[in-house]
């Protein structure tokens, strides 16, 4: 699987969970349109340090979060491993 | 078997607190601290595998990630986490050195606040947890000489109750214990004149030990404390009533 659709995957199971729903997932789409709080992103972040063995935000330099879905991905994509 | 991380387990309150957990068979206690004491030794051997010791300096907190992943690795996932390990440093505010100031918050409110943050995501992402935080009564009072370590200790009030707000969606627990005056290492420059004073000011008009804190944080760590959240357990004999 790869990094995307484990991502993907971690959201649809969190959003269940949770009980949000996700609108269809895309590049571009707003984090803050995904219908998930801080706390769901939490639990994201954890489940994926979990699962990737990586976690691009502690390990950044500067504490900015990204804004769309696409530049989430990519931070998981482009992290050093 | 839930595992726990008892912070400052080596000696005092902590290794009370790990004793106490691994004793009680439904814990595996993981004691951490910078070494590891005789008396933390003898305790493992006693233990029968539910007690260990790892060795970390907490004040550290760039390792601190590392630390908490490499905890998970080896024992699986973390169900408990007490924040015990804390220093006393004691002083006229006005002659403090700023670097003994620095070194006691740094030890005392970033380095549990860092390492909550670790394993709290861990808890998170297993959906359960317990919390507790070692404050001190001295986080309410006033006691002089030690404005410093009080400030410190309030932070973990404050810090226990906004995180219990917000984990407590995914099921994690959040508490502060506040303990009166315990003879440990940390309380020996305390001469036998103050002591008689607080035991004389004590509604029982004795100390609690280290066991009577341990068997607190084991109540908040079992089924009775499943619906105990954000708040401060006192347990100073009567101090401050
Ligand atoms: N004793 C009291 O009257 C009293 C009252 C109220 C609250 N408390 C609180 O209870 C907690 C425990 O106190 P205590 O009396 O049991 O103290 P203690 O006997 O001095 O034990 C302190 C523990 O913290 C560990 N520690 C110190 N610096 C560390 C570091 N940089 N990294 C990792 N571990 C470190 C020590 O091990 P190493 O030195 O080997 O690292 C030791 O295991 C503290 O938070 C204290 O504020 C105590």
């Amino acid at each position: 699987m790869s990094v995307k659709s484990k991502i993907f995957a971690a959201m649809k199971q969190i959003a269940e969970e949770q009980k949000v729903t996700l609108p269809p997932l895309e590049d571009d789409l707003p984090l803050n349109e995904t219908g998930f709080d801080s706390l769901a992103f939490a639990i994201l972040v954890a489940r994926l340090e979990d699962e990737l063995g990586v976690d691009p935000f502690t390990v950044a330099e500067d504490a900015a979060f990204p804004s769309t879905l696409g530049e989430f991905v990519r931070a998981y994509e482009n992290v050093p491993a | 078997m839930r595992n726990v991380l008892i912070t400052g387990g080596s000696r005092g309150i902590g290794l009370a607190i790990a004793r106490r957990l691994a004793a009680s068979g439904d814990y595996n206690a993981v004691a951490v601290a910078r070494r590891e004491s005789g008396e933390l030794a003898a305790a493992i051997r006693e233990a029968k595998q539910r007690l260990h010791f790892r060795a970390c300096d907490l004040a550290v907190t760039e390792a601190t990630s590392l630390f908490a992943r490499s905890v998970r690795d080896e024992f699986g996932p973390i169900y408990g986490l007490v924040n015990n390990a804390g220093i006393g440093t004691d002083g006229l505010l006005a002659t403090m050195h700023n670097s003994e100031i620095e070194t006691l918050i740094r030890l005392n409110v970033l380095s549990p606040i860092i390492l909550t943050k670790y394993v709290a995501r861990q808890m998170m992402a297993d959906g359960a947890g317990r919390i507790v935080n070692i404050s001190s009564i001295v986080a309410s009072t006033g006691y002089n000489g030690l404005s410093v370590y009080a400030a410190s200790k309030a932070a973990m009030v404050g810090f226990t109750r906004s995180l219990a707000r917000e984990v407590g969606r995914v099921g994690i627990t959040v508490n502060a214990v506040a303990p009166g005056f315990v003879d440990t290492e940390l309380t020996k420059s305390l001469d036998e004149k103050d002591r008689r004073r607080i035991v004389g000011r004590s509604a029982l008009r004795h100390l609690p030990g280290v066991d009577d804190v341990a068997s607190v944080v084991e109540f908040l760590l079992g089924e009775g404390g499943r619906n105990i959240t954000g708040t401060v357990v006192t347990v100073d004999a009567g101090s401050t009533a």
